[in-house]
This record gives C-alpha cells, structure tokens and sequence, in this order.
C-alpha cells in the first residue's frame, strides 16, 4: 500500500520549509535510509531519508518550493498503484494566519480592573504642566474646566475644546466673551512698591481735603480764540528770537490773577471759625514731576507782567522738577488759590480736589470746538477752553463762586497784552 | 561538536586509570658560583640593583603611607598601596628574561612587577627607541620632567621616568602612566610590555588569555604572563581563564601554523596568603598551588613550584618554560613562591600570622642573601652595593620630591575623564594581513541563501512574505559579521555553539564553511573567560565578537562586564582601545532564568555602548557601526524576533555596507497624539497597540524605536513629546530599574512644560519569568499599553481595561516588593 512522505517538523517555531534537492526523481526505487530530498528552515539545512522500501511514485513539491510543514511531500509504493488520494495539497499563501491564543482552563480569578479610572480627585484640581500652558496662550481658565483626564486631570485637550466652545456660543466679538474669571491671587499681576514719601504727604492731604471741606465743581468755557490768536504770535516771536514763549497756561494764569483781584474771597483760606482774605495773589501751580504732584506757589503774582509771570512759573516748574525749590513755597498755606491744568492730555472737564486751607481751585481744560455765534447772526465753530471750579462751600456760596468763574472767563476772552 | 573526531563508546567505555607524572617543586639548587658562567657580572649587579630599587620604591611608599614622611620630603597619599616587600626576587626573576614583546598582567600587588618589567624593558631597548617611546608617550610630558638637569645616559634617563611615571600614576598625577586614572592597582605602560594590573583578585585570569590569544591568532612575537596570587586560585574566573586556555582544540583543530597551545604562563605569585586567609594550610586545599596543574590536562599544566626568593631560580625557570611554550605546548602554571613581609596593606596588623614567621623569612631575605652571594663570590665589594643602594635612595627621593609638586605634576581636569570614557574611533581593520577565509564570500551556502531571499517584509500588493523566504533580523546580523571577516583580519568570534551549529539561534550558520579554527571557534561553557579573553584581545590590538547565548548568562561574566569591559579604556587615559562586541541574546519560552532582558544592568555601568536593535535594517546597520568602531558595545538581541522581516524601511535592508550612529533613535511610525518609546521587541507590542489606538480610537501613535540605550540622543523623543504631550515607553525588562525609568525621568525633566499626563512605564512585572503558556502575564502585551494610557494618561472612550495601572495598585506592588 503506497504511503505518503512527510515534510518533518523541526522545532516548534517552524512552519514551512523549503525543497533544496531532490535525491531521487520519480519512478526511482528507494530503500529505507536512502536520502530522499534535502530541505532547509530559516535556521538550518536538513535531509530526509526514506523510511520504507518502495518505488518514489509521486513528487508533489518541486525544489525552491516551500512547504507547509508535515504537508505530503512525495508518495512511496508498489509501481502502479493508486496516489490519487495522496494528490489534495494545501497551497500556500505568504500570509500565516494569525492564531488566536485562548486560554481556556484558565479558573483563576481575574483581578478586578475597574472600567474607570479609580485614582480620584482629592480636594486639589489636578492641571497638567501642557494644559496650563495652552490655557495661558488660550486666556483660559483651567481651574474651571472639567478634566477628562484621569482622576479628571485637566488635560490639552479641555483647554482646547473650552477654547472652542467659547468661540462658537459668542461669536459676537469681545464685548461678548465671557467674563474670564483670573485667578484672584495669580501672584504674577502686579508688585509691590512702598511709597515714597512724596506720596504718602500727597496721600494723605487729599483725603484730609475730601473729609474735611465741602468742595463741589462748577464747569464753564470761554472762547479761546483772543488765547490762540496770541500763542500764534507769541509762538512767532519766540522764533523770531523773543526771550518769551508765553503759552496758553501762562494766559490763564494771569486771567486768573486779575480775577482774583476783583473776588478777594476766592483769593482766602478757610481756617475754621475765621477766613483769611489775601490782599495780595500767591498763586500756586500744580506741576507734575516724577515724585509726584508739587503745588508751588508763585508769591506775589499779581505784580508780574505777563512775561514777568510767565518767566516766574516756568522757574519754579523747573524748580520743582530737578528737587530746589524750598520746601516753605510748596505748604499749602503759601498760596492763596491754585491753578491746575490738564488741558494737555486733551481733559475736557474734571473735579480739582481742594489745597487746604485755600478756598478755590481751577482746573483748565483742553480746547474744544463748539458752535458760537461769530458775529452777524453767523453761527460756526469758535474754540473753547473749559474752566472747572472747585470751591469750598463752607467759605463761598455758589453765586460768587460763578460770578468769580465768570470773571476769569472774561478776563480771557478780552486778555490784553502790554508791551 | 566536530563531525570529524568520533566519540567512540567502545573506547570510552573501556576500563583503564589515570596516571599523573611528577611535579618538581624547588629543584632548582644552584649556587651563584655555579651559575657564574651562564650569568655575566653585570648580569648580577642588575638583578641585584633593580631589587633595591623596587624595595626602596615600595619603603618609601611605606613610609609615606605610615608617617607621610620619606627623606625630609612630606606627602600624604590617602589611597591604595598594596606594597609587596619581600617578593623582589619573584618579580626581578620573572622580567629578567622577558622582551618588550612579551607582555604581563598583574593584580593589585604588582608594583614589583611593573619595575622589574620597566627595568627589563630599559636595559634590552636600544637607546634611540627607548627616547622614541619617552618622547612619544603623551607628548614626551613625563618625559621632560624627569631629563630637566639630568646629565647622565639614556638608560638612566629611562629609569627615572619609569620611576616617575609609575609613581605619579600611583599619586594620581596627569603624567603618571595612565594620567592618574589608573591608579596604584592599575597602574600600567604598554610600550614597555606591562599590561594592566587589576584591583580585582583574579582579574586578569581570563584578560591575560585574551591576549596570548591575540598574539597566537596574529601571529605575533613575545608570550604573557599572567602574574596573580595564590589566593586567585579560589576565583571563578581563574579556573575559567586556565580552562580556556588549555582547549584540546588549540593542538588538535587549529590549522597547521596555528596548532599548539597559547602562549602563556600562569605566574601564581605565592606569598602564602590572600590578605589574611593562608592559602596553604586554611583557604585552600591545595597544599602546594602547583598541584592544580596535574587535574587541567595531559600536560599537568607543566606545573611546577619555584623558590621565588631566589632570582636565578624564576629566571631558570622562565627560561626553560619559554621552551616548552615554543614548542607549542603551553600554557604553563608556575607557582612561585615568595612571602610578603609587609602587611597586605598599610593598615594590616598582622593579626593573622606570628612574628615569628615574619622574622624567619625576614631572616632569609632575598636581597641580603643575594648581596652576601655577590660579595663571597667577589663579584661586587661591599663598598661598591652600599653606593648603588645611596644612589638608590637619593633617586627615589628626587622622583618622589617632583611628583609630589603640584606645580610640576599637576592632576588632571576632571571634566577630561568625560572624554575617556569612549574613544569613539572609526577603524575599519585593526588587522595588517589579508583577512585568512575558507571560501570566496559569494561561494558561501548562507551567503547564496540569502541571496534569494526577500528584503522587504511585504510584496508588492503589501503582503507579507512568509518566513522562510523573508530576510530574517539573523540575516542582517549575519550579513554584517561576515562582511567584516572579509575585511578586518583580526577579528574573531567565539561562544558557545558558534562553530558547527552556527550559534543557538542559527545567526552564524554559514560562518564555519568561511572560516579557519582560530577566527571562529566554541569557547568552554564559561562565561567569564568568553567576556575576559575578548577584553584581552580587544585591549591587544584585536577586533572580537563573543557571544553570551542568554542574557540571563550575563551574570556569569558579572566581573568582566561590569568591571573590566567598560573601564580599561578610561583607566588607561585611553592608551588602550577596546573594540569588544558582545552579542547577547535576549530569551523567551524557556522560564525564570532564559528570558530575562537585563540591557538596564549594563546600561547603568558607565563605559559600555548598549544597543538593542529590534528590526533587520536596524540590526545590520548598527552591528556594522559596533565593529567598526573602537568600544565596547553589548549587542542585544532578541530570540523573538531574530525571524522577523523588515517592515519599516523603504526597499528593505539594503545589500550594500551601510551604519547606524549607535545613539539615535528612530522614528517608526509617526503620530501626533501619543508617543510610545519602545526598547527592543517590544516595539512589536507597540505597533499593535498603535494599530487599535487608530482603529478604535481615533488617535494616532508615534512610535519611536530607541534603538540604544548609552549613548542616547533625547532631542527626537523631546521634539515627539512637545508636540503629543504624552509618552508611553515600554520594553521586556522588569520595570522596577528598568532603563526605562531612567528615560522617563529625563523626559520629566526635559519637557515637563509640555507634558499632558506623566511618563508611564509599560514594562514586565517585578516576577520571575514565568513559562511560556505564561508569558503575556509577564511580558508587555499591547492590551497593557493601551490599559496604561486609558488609566494614566488619557481616558479611552468605552475602553474596558483588562489590567490594573491605578496608582494604589501602584503602590500595593512596590508596598510587596513585587
């Protein structure tokens, strides 16, 4: 009975091998012993004998070819006989089938995983380093985020997706954003100064003047064209080699000085159960230097001309500015009332806090256009410069206060200039 | 196994005896008188001078260690000094006959030696070559301390720098012989023939016969000596080293013109203790150390005793055993006795043996007998050897006042041992013949084989090409192994299985047909000696390739791979080259102690390149970078996948000669959502997890291959890691050590502003490798990296995890040690 020749197996790994040589061809007669084929595995080369006496009736692989391990290789029997049976082989494809690996009998208990993570959060909100990172380009907030990460560690992706989410429900721009919570002590959003002392005096006198007095503001304008119509020339003539560039603070100042000549008790120190009106004008100037507001006053400024004033306020600014001025003009008792000027960073209308004890201080604006009569019922635009009065109550009462802001008006608009 | 010698039972069977001859133990009893005609006068006055000037050297050390006073000159040495007083005759015996192309190793206690080897080298070099070496030697430093003021000749000349180059490597100085790296127990100097000296007992057993190996298959001049104590009789790596040494294959396999035995003389310098323990008569069984050669082989080793406090009796015996090693009958065990007068070391009490003994051998000193022999034989009057020993003396003190100056000899910049650490070189052959082979390369069986072999792991339609056909990881091992054969005449590759069976795991099927006995041969089961002896022939000049079958074999080589491998370039201030590559095979299947990924022990012992390549294009490419280069590299390689096929680089692994830096990682697959850094063959693992992270959930992976683990380049995995903000890394090893640890916490570091979640490690459970049917409970399997990045890192939608990564789990593990 003819019997089918084996491709071994050798080793457990191997799966195939390749023919290499056939010893005998077919129809050969083979004897147990005799080598029938030599074949080879990846890791060695390998004969294989015949095992029974025979004729070789049948060769089912061809050198080179590969075979399946324990595959029918060949057939051995009686010349004549039937190998039809022997004839069904397996083709083979370079693919290997995956085996699937079951572990049956497995009778130990599993241990149990839990399906969710089980480190929980405790107390702390857990950030990772990425996240924060990203929420610090975002303008997000990560501790307000549900974290998916494990334990609900905040993670990228939170950011990201809230960052997205912020877009998409507000598309309105950013009056719309919602309002982003910082975190109150960030430690990285300010430091800390100790004051200087200009500071601490400044401090503490304008508390004092807003506890202790009744000041209260009262706002005009006046027609600044006579102001600028002079600048303009006195600008000229600065150029053209005058000693003098008088500018419009100085105009007002004097404007102001005249008026207080005609409304002594605005010119006053409120001292309680008494006032002190002053016959002559020390008129104080608020300067701003970098130690802070200096209020220096300019003694006498009544007997000045314009220049003589203008001359004297740009000294004592200057003063105040490099540290010479002597500390007795800067006590607010020195100056009887006070002019402060913002004008140049385009204020338009503010509220002066009171140098106690003086009784009023004007604050000068910047200058605006506004439509005004230009004469024969012409209506156009005419520049204006805001006054804003402060005064204490306690001293004056509103009419004189407005009759005195009246007055610094017309003393602007109808400024004459001696020679 | 060869096919050739037939194991016959009928012979093996039969019923005989073994017969041992005779060991001559101090035979030698000549007179000087009688030796007066082999001997010239001023043979005499030299062996006497250089023992006065090694006991004068050794009691000044003495004194600087016991009062830190020597002549007027004061110095404190805080380190070692293991003096050896009293053995001057065994060391002056043992050099006096050797030339500069014969070389010694020593052990801890070999300052004797490195004198009497320098003051042999001295008198036989010519002069001219003798300043050649001087002036050479790092740029002639030593050279111009020591010739500053001196007038006298070149042979003096030679002795103070021998003097000053031993001793400022003894005090740590720049000019000493290996820049202060060495130090007192390893001090050593090539040009002269005095290899390293090793501070570990035993130590250069197994080293010295790499080098007799080295100059057997090179065919170079000169034999070794091996010259350590008694007591490295006990040591694993000494009897490892001896088996070696004595293979029957050297006379029986080796082709004509390599057949006989190594070159090689076992010196046990046998002053009777090993630190305290008394060999003979406590610690040992021996009795007499000569013995042992009677149970190594046929030859009993030639074993003999020689009275070490007679000169003339080392120098006859050395003499006559230079024979038989000519006749190709070595190696040769000699068991020369001497006693240590001095302590083990300045702090020795002597508590463990009697004054009596000390002053009965002091009683027969071999100085002052040798002296009393020159003055009765009237070859030198009593005059003449006073003033040799104030000669002696005021030398040494003029030595010890310059190497003590630290204006003149200065220690090295620290920061400079970071640049001895690897010598980086790039060399293609350390051979000078044509590389001796069987058969032309493309005449080779496995060569033609692969040949047809596919060089992708996928076709055309990307299928996978079936095993048998695909151009396997073993091939590319293989094919970078022969190719340098054909190019490096000194390279050899030796293991268990190497020849016949072409290793265990088939990569060096092919190799036998190509190569002649002394290029590839199977080395005894011995571990030790496999790492040893390649560190000899490496440190020789010699390029290798030893194989340890199993990583969990490393062990067995535990002193040479941690101690010696790494550290003879660095303490040799990187004189010495070390181009060693030790594949290792990393097992699986076979349980608790043959599948065990050990890379993280030698990744931690600084002076070793580690690699471990997992693909066949990685594999060749680096192992071509291994041997060409001048380091030491651990080879790892992985038994699951040495059937592997390429998979990742275009047009697979290329025919032609390419390198890999060792150091640079690879970017497998890229991704942008996670990282996972993969050492070795988990990077497998890693794909498959890769795979569902795409399939199923949407992610995509960046999988980067570390490829080495020292030197490493982090820039790649840093860049990775900013953009995904998460890592995995996962490799075969227990993750408790693991290497892996170590890279994560540099990438903590590195890119901690970037991290979306901490590093995870994904490695093997803190257990015994379980057996195979077990192993996906121990090893990492793909379900644990994704069960790692769900619980650790990022919360995977529906995954159900099937493994614990929780942190009490965590912490319950590491609670239990387990």
């Amino acid at each position: 009975m003819a019997v089918p020749v084996l491709m071994p197996r050798q080793g457990q790994s191997v799966e195939t091998c390749i023919i290499t040589k056939w010893h005998k061809a077919k129809g050969d007669p083979v004897r147990p012993g005799d080598i029938l084929f030599s074949y080879e595995t990846d890791k060695a080369a390998f004969d294989e004998e015949a095992k029974v006496e025979g004729v070789l009736l049948e060769i089912l692989f061809q050198e080179g070819e590969e075979v399946p391990v324990l595959s029918n290789v060949a057939v051995i029997g009686k010349p004549g006989e039937d190998v039809s049976a022997f004839l069904q082989v397996a083709g083979i494809s370079g693919e290997q089938e995956t085996k699937t690996e079951t572990h049956a009998g497995s009778t130990v208990t599993e241990p149990t995983v839990p399906s969710q993570p089980i480190w929980q959060t405790e107390g702390k909100k857990r950030i990772s380093p990425r996240a924060r990172l990203v929420a610090k380009e975002l303008g997000i907030d990560p501790g307000q985020l549900q974290g998916s990460g494990p334990g609900g560690r905040v993670m990228e992706q939170d950011v990201r997706n809230a960052a997205a989410t912020r877009k998409k429900e507000k598309p309105a721009g950013p009056s719309a954003i919602n309002p982003i919570q910082e975190p109150v002590f960030s430690g990285e959003d300010s430091r800390t100064e100790r004051l200087s002392n200009v500071r601490k005096i400044i401090a503490a006198a304008m508390l004092t003047s807003l506890r202790e007095s009744a000041q209260l503001t009262h706002h005009t304008s006046a027609d600044a064209r006579k102001l600028l119509e002079l600048r303009k020339r006195f600008k000229q003539e600065a150029e053209k080699g005058s000693p003098y560039n008088i500018t419009i603070n100085d105009m007002v100042c004097y404007a102001v000085v005249k008026a207080l000549l005609k409304h002594p008790h605005v010119n006053a120190h409120f001292l309680g159960d008494t006032i002190k009106v002053f016959t002559k004008v020390h008129l104080g100037i608020a300067v701003d230097t970098e130690r802070g507001l200096m209020v220096p006053s300019l003694r006498n400024a009544n007997e000045y001309t314009l220049q003589g004033l203008s001359s004297r306020l740009k000294q004592i600014s200057e003063q105040c500015r490099i540290g010479s001025i002597s500390p007795d003009l800067l006590a607010p008792e020195a100056s009887s009332f006070t002019v402060t000027n913002l004008g140049s960073y385009g204020i338009e209308m503010f509220t002066p806090v009171l140098n106690l004890p003086q009784v009023g201080i004007l604050g000068v604006n910047t200058i605006l256009y506004r439509p005004g009569d230009l004469g024969n019922g012409i209506i156009g635009f005419i520049p204006v410069i805001g006054l804003s009065l402060t005064y204490d109550h306690r001293a004056i009462d509103g009419a004189p206060a407005s009759a005195f802001l009246q007055e610094v008006r017309q003393q602007i608009e109808n400024l004459s200039v001696e020679k | 196994m060869p096919k050739s010698q037939f194991i016959n039972p009928k012979e093996v069977r039969k019923p005989s005896e073994i017969r041992f001859g005779t060991i001559p133990v101090n035979q030698y009893q000549k007179t000087l008188k009688e030796e007066m005609k082999r001997f010239g006068r001023d043979d005499f006055l030299r062996i006497y001078r250089d023992m006065v000037i090694i006991r004068e050297f050794e009691t000044m050390l003495n004194l600087i260690k016991t009062k830190n006073e020597y002549q007027g000159i004061q110095y404190n040495h805080p380190g070692p000094a293991h003096l050896s007083i009293g053995q001057e005759a065994a060391a002056v015996g043992m050099a006096y006959t050797l030339s500069i192309d014969d070389y010694i190793f020593g052990s801890h206690r070999s300052h004797g030696e490195i004198l009497a080897k320098g003051l042999s080298a001295i008198s036989r070099l010519p002069d001219e070559r003798l300043m050649d070496i001087m002036k050479n030697y790092f740029g002639g430093a030593a050279l111009r301390v020591v010739e500053k003021g001196y007038k006298g000749d070149v042979k003096g000349l030679g002795i103070r720098f021998l003097l000053y180059g031993t001793l400022a490597e003894i005090f740590a100085r720049e000019n000493g012989f290996n820049k202060g790296l060495g130090g007192s127990m390893h001090a050593f100097f090539t040009p002269f023939g005095i290899y390293p000296n090793n501070a570990i007992v035993g130590g250069s057993g197994d080293i010295s016969v790499g080098a007799a190996l080295y100059k057997k298959v090179n065919r170079k001049p000169g034999l070794v000596v091996c010259n350590i104590g008694d007591a490295s009789m006990g040591c694993g790596p000494v009897w490892e080293g001896i088996s070696f040494a004595t293979m029957d294959q050297f006379y029986t396999l080796w082709e004509e013109g390599y057949r006989g035995g190594l070159p090689l003389v076992f010196n046990f310098m046998n002053n009777c203790y090993g630190m305290g323990g008394q060999t003979m008569g406590e610690t040992m069984g021996f009795g007499i150390l000569a013995r042992v050669g009677a149970g190594v082989n046929p030859d009993m080793m030639h074993a003999e005793r020689v009275d070490g406090y007679n000169p003339l009796a080392v120098i006859d015996a050395f003499e006559r055993k230079r024979k038989v090693i000519e006749a190709g009958r070595g190696p040769v065990l000699l068991d020369t006795l001497t006693y240590r007068i001095s302590g083990h070391s300045p702090s020795d009490a002597s508590s463990y043996r009697s004054k009596e003994e000390i002053e009965a051998w002091m009683a027969e000193d071999s100085i002052q007998w040798f002296r009393t022999q020159l003055t009765e034989a009237n070859i030198a009057s009593e005059n003449e050897l006073d003033r040799m020993q104030q000669e002696t003396t005021t030398l040494i003190r003029e030595i010890l006042a310059l190497t003590v100056d630290d204006t003149i000899s200065p220690r090295m910049h620290a920061e400079l041992i970071g640049e001895m650490m690897f010598s980086n070189g790039s060399v293609d052959s350390f051979g000078t013949g044509k590389p001796e082979v069987l058969l032309p390369l493309e005449e080779n069986p496995r060569v033609q084989q692969i040949a047809k072999k596919e060089r992708f792991a996928f076709d055309a339609q990307g299928k996978p090409v079936s095993k048998a056909k695909v151009f396997q990881l073993r091939d590319a091992i293989f094919e970078a192994i022969i190719d340098r054969f054909y190019k490096d005449s000194s390279l050899i590759a030796y293991g268990e299985e190497n020849r016949d069976w072409g290793g265990a795991f088939a990569v060096y099927r092919g190799l036998t047909e190509a190569l002649p006995y002394h290029r590839l041969f199977n080395s005894p089961i011995s571990e030790g000696a496999i790492v040893g002896t390649a560190i000899g022939y490496g440190m020789c000049g010699g390029r290798v390739v030893a194989e340890i079958m199993y990583c969990d074999f490393l062990g067995r080589a535990g002193d040479e791979v941690f101690n010696q491998l790494p550290k003879w370039q660095s303490m040799s201030g990187n004189i010495i080259k070390m181009p060693v590559v030790i594949r290792v095979s990393v097992g699986s299947k076979y349980g608790a102690q043959h599948s065990q990924d050990w890379s993280s022990l030698v990744a931690h012992i600084p002076g070793l390149k580690v690699v471990f390549p997992a693909t066949p294009y990685d594999a060749k490419g680096l192992m071509n970078a291994a041997l060409q280069g001048t380091d030491p590299v651990i080879f790892f390689e992985s038994q699951r996948i040495y059937d592997i096929g390429e998979m990742f680089h275009q047009g697979g692994v290329p025919r032609e000669y390419y390198e890999i830096p060792i150091g640079e990682p690879d970017i497998k697959r890229p991704g942008k959502d996670i990282t996972i850094l993969s050492i070795g063959a988990t990077l497998y693992k890693a794909i498959s997890a890769a795979d569902i992270l795409k399939n199923r959930y949407g992610l995509e992976a960046e999988i980067i291959d570390a490829r080495s683990l020292v030197p490493f380049n982090y820039e790649p995995v840093i860049e990775s890691v900013k953009k995904t903000g998460k890592i995995v890394l996962t490799s075969d090893a227990c993750s408790r050590g693991s290497y892996l640890k170590d890279m994560a916490q540099t990438i903590n570091e590195l890119a901690f502003d970037y991290l979306d979640a901490p590093p995870v490690v994904v490695g093997s459970r803190n257990w015994i490798t379980p057996a195979h049917e077990m192993e996906q409970y121990f090893f990492p399997q793909e379900d644990w990296i994704l069960d790692a990045i769900h619980e650790k890192i990022l919360p995977l939608k529906g995954h159900q995890p099937k493994n614990n990564f929780a942190n009490d789990e965590l912490i319950r593990r590491n609670r239990k040690g387990v």
